[in-house]
């Protein structure tokens, strides 16, 4: 398949900030997941592929062509920006409209389009509400209906589920799934691994700046399934709890805390261990106050896969 | 659903109070004053009024050092306290600390409204009281820059190059016309400043607002006193009222044939009408119709 | 390629088309427009206030045309236009910038240009509005006795005209500075009441490297009085080369504008 965006050693940083060195890729069309923790360098990516800012070294070709100062790609792609900024005091229909102008429609594809966007997104109740009266999520639903209401080839969404709530990410995760029957070429950040895994086998992941891996999400699903987790237990008898648990093979060590009141065990079979807590609890008659898994994150899923 | 036990406790713990919690507010403002690549420039210029004058009162003290700057010069060469209400109430010395509140100032209020972090401010424990207190003292720190620290210092130099305590014997109200002089224009223009910072979102529209109502107010006056030619329309300008006010602090005729008190209770009831809208306008929480 | 020009042409004049409607129909409703509105009425107040005393106290010696014209000098030329075209001019990239919301507009299949050239539109259309509302409201209240004098309305549109062109000259010249500058606005308040009012006190050919030089070119020195100060060491340009001189200055800052905002990459802040 011919790949829609192309990028060749891609480098940006802001003075001594380094934002993204040195990525080479091909993105296909279909949906792929842009997967990294906090600062490693999505945004400044899909700011590079949209031409937002212009990279220090290397090249960005959206089909074949340079994006930067290249306005006319424009028609063909719809972004979505992170930052949660509007014109305040325009209505949401009026905001729609307004970027839709902008594409040379005329004006009664102008209604059309806006209306079929908010409908979409589910904000045609809303539509005639300034901006500034929104919610979290509906100016984020908002800005999806702006990134797709001119039914773009090639949609970049940075973040779009964050701020949703549970509904409003599901729907939100239905409709970008649905683009992807259409052929079109769907570039999606987060830095919540069941969010991207909810949308796409295909990801990239980005770890300080540089691209660590890119492939089909099984397989770092499977490293991580690898990786030894910490649990932390915060209970009213820990030792005795302790004693339970060093019995099952996959509990790899136990800690206790300087208190005593805590322990922190290691395993390497996460969901086992997590089944075998509430009978334990039960049968111990064990009080909890806490459960909580430290390293449960993108961050320490990354510091594993580098080997720190 | 029964709710069998409560879900929080009281928290018992002991409340306490620190001395000065809008401090914070002042170091951060001034820290990010600083910040500015432009102000770093303007400050220093801003003291240049400042180097003049006092190099006038060290060549006062050595007039036969300077024979060709007898004459004419002497005159301003004269240390008394009409040299003092020149530097402080001189239109370019009030345009100097108008375009230091732009800079200081605009934003204090404008960038929490923007950012609404309004809220944050009043979920700790900050009264509302502090919150004006840490940004006011801002404003009151760079304005005591260019007025109370050189009118101080021009006293004390005055008694180190005369050598002698007369100049104090002649004017010992001097240091304290100087503080409260410095007081009352820091105090307006703080008020003044915060005042327009807490009515926009807009950084620019605020600066704009604060230099653009000075000089709006000075350009009304011009034209009623030459229609009307009434010395009394110089209460509508901010700068004549500073001006007035000034001359009678340190001691010297008005410029304006009107009594000083108006223009003092215009200053005044501008600073209160503003502590009326700031009241108003901060709140933790905005409802947006 | 002719005919390929002329469709960039078009296709160019249709964005900025575009750009321009949205932000004429924005900055109409705009709070900030509304505060300025409000600026550029008071001299209809003032004109309102002088004539009410005038015809009360019987003291109507002085012609309402000549206060008009002092009016025109003191609020508009080195005031009012000065500070609408320093706001509104900066806010072209500023405004964009600051609110983080470029990224809507250059996300768009239209070129940068474009978007400044039709903000710059919209906006110096608001801002000519603005003034010829409140120059128009206080001509009237002025000369109320005095409406039948057709000649006085020559003075209005020449009043208007120049101050006209002053907005679209100092709004493309703080239209660049947005563009060029993160805070501008320092600069263009140095710019506007420092520069433009220092030079023109200048002798010889220093005060033409000021905007305001070309304006006051065009209107007629004051006679010797009140404000006669204002023109002080005025040494007038031609009115041609005035004119020339002012519609220069506003294509050469308006295409600066327009490369610094195509070439220049703004990082939105976080």
């Amino acid at each position: 398949m011919k790949p829609i965006v192309e990028t060749k050693n891609l480098s940006k940083w802001y003075g001594n900030v380094l934002g993204l060195s040195d990525v080479t890729l091909q993105i296909e069309p279909g949906i792929t997941g842009i997967l990294g923790p906090n600062g490693a360098g999505k945004s400044t990516f899909l700011k590079l592929i949209t031409g937002q800012i212009k990279p220090n070294i290397g090249t960005v070709k959206i089909k074949g062509q340079k994006i930067w100062n290249n306005y006319r790609l424009f028609s063909i792609i719809g972004f979505c920006p992170e930052q949660d900024f509007f014109y305040e005091e325009i209505t949401g229909w009026q905001f729609v409209t307004s970027l839709l102008k902008l594409h040379h429609f005329s004006e009664s594809e102008v209604e059309t389009r806006a209306q079929k966007a908010l409908e979409i997104v589910e904000l045609v109740e809303d539509k005639d509400r300034v901006i500034r009266s929104y919610s979290h999520g509906m100016r984020q639903r908002l800005k999806f209906a702006q990134a797709i209401a001119h039914d773009p080839e090639i949609i970049v969404l940075d973040e779009p589920l964050s701020g949703l709530d549970p509904l409003g990410r599901r729907k939100i995760i239905h409709l970008i799934k649905s683009y992807k029957g259409e052929g079109r070429t769907i570039i999606v950040s987060s830095h919540v691994l069941p969010e991207i895994e909810a949308m796409t086998k295909r990801i990239i992941l980005i770890h300080q700046g540089k691209i660590f891996a890119q492939g089909d999400i099984h397989y770092i699903r499977d490293l991580i399934d690898t990786h030894p987790h910490i649990i932390s237990i915060k209970c009213s008898n820990a030792r005795q709890l302790a004693s339970k648990f060093i019995q099952q093979d996959y509990v790899l060590k136990v800690h206790f805390s300087s208190s005593n009141d805590s322990l922190l065990i290691e395993t390497n079979n996460r969901d086992k261990l997590f089944s075998l807590l509430p009978s334990l609890f039960i049968e111990n008659k064990i009080e909890v106050d806490e459960i909580t898994s430290p390293d449960d994150n993108l961050q320490a899923v990354f510091d594993y896969l580098v080997g720190k | 659903m029964t709710i069998k036990e409560k879900g929080y406790s009281h928290w018992d713990g002991e409340f306490i109070v620190k001395k000065f919690p809008w401090w914070p507010i002042t170091r951060y403002g001034i820290k990010l004053t600083f910040m500015r690549k432009l102000f770093k420039f303007t400050l220093p210029m801003s003291l240049l009024p400042a180097v003049f004058f006092l190099t006038g009162i060290y060549i006062s003290e050595r007039l036969e050092d300077f024979p060709f700057l007898r004459g004419e010069t002497s005159q301003f060469l004269q240390i008394n306290p009409n040299y003092f209400k020149v530097y402080f109430t001189q239109g370019f010395m009030l345009f100097i600390m108008l375009m230091i509140v732009i800079f200081c100032g605009a934003s204090l209020i404008s960038d929490d409204l923007k950012h609404n972090s309004l809220q944050l401010y009043f979920s700790r424990p900050l009264k509302k009281k502090d919150y004006f207190l840490g940004k006011t003292a801002v404003i009151v720190f760079f304005l005591f820059i260019i007025t109370l620290i050189p009118g101080l210092v021009f006293f004390i130099m005055k008694l180190v190059f005369s050598g002698s305590l007369k100049f104090f014997i002649s004017y010992p109200w001097l240091p304290l016309s100087i503080i409260g002089y410095s007081f009352i224009v820091t105090g307006f223009f703080s008020f003044y400043a915060l005042l327009l910072s807490s009515l926009s979102k807009n950084r620019r529209l605020v600066a704009i607002l604060i230099f653009g109502i000075y000089m709006l107010s000075d350009i009304i006056y011009l034209i009623f006193r030459s229609e009307f030619r009434s010395h009394y329309f110089s209460l509508v300008s901010l700068r004549a009222n500073l001006q007035q006010v000034g001359a009678h602090i340190f001691g010297q005729k008005t410029p304006y044939d009107i009594p000083w008190i108006f223009s003092f209770l215009v200053l005044l009831g501008i600073c209160v009408f503003a502590g009326f809208v700031l009241k108003s306008k901060v709140k933790g929480v905005e409802v947006v119709k | 390629m002719n005919q390929k020009n002329t469709g960039r042409l078009s296709f160019f004049l249709d964005s900025v088309k575009n750009v321009y409607s949205i932000f004429l129909s924005m900055g109409r409703r705009a709070k900030k427009t509304k505060i300025f509105f409000l600026f550029s009425f008071l001299p209809v107040v003032i004109a309102f206030i002088i004539k009410f005393n005038q015809i009360f106290s019987g003291r109507g010696k002085i012609q309402g045309i000549y206060i008009f014209s002092n009016l025109i000098v003191v609020f508009y030329l080195q005031f009012l236009i000065l500070i609408l075209a320093l706001f509104f001019g900066t806010s072209v990239a500023s405004e964009e910038t600051e609110g983080q919301t470029l990224i809507y507009l250059t996300t768009r299949p239209i070129s940068k240009s474009a978007i400044v050239l039709g903000k710059y539109s919209a906006y110096t259309t608001l801002v000519i509005l603005m003034m010829s509302v409140g120059v128009l409201l206080s001509f009237l209240i002025l000369n109320v006795n005095n409406l039948g004098n057709f000649s006085l309305y020559k003075i209005l549109l020449r009043d208007v005209v120049v101050l006209g062109l002053g907005l679209i000259c100092y709004t493309a010249f703080f239209t660049f500075l947005g563009a060029f500058l993160k805070k501008s606005i320092i600069v263009g308040l140095v710019f506007s009441f420092g520069w433009e009012n220092v030079i023109q006190y200048f002798p010889g050919s220093t005060q033409r490297f000021s905007i305001i030089h070309y304006l006051k070119s065009l209107l007629p020195a004051p006679r010797t009085g009140r404000f006669s100060f204002l023109m002080f060491r005025l040494e007038p340009s031609p009115t041609g080369t005035a004119i020339f001189m002012l519609f220069l200055i506003t294509v050469i800052f308006l295409c600066l504008a327009c490369i610094l905002f195509s070439q220049k990459e703004y990082i939105l802040e976080d």
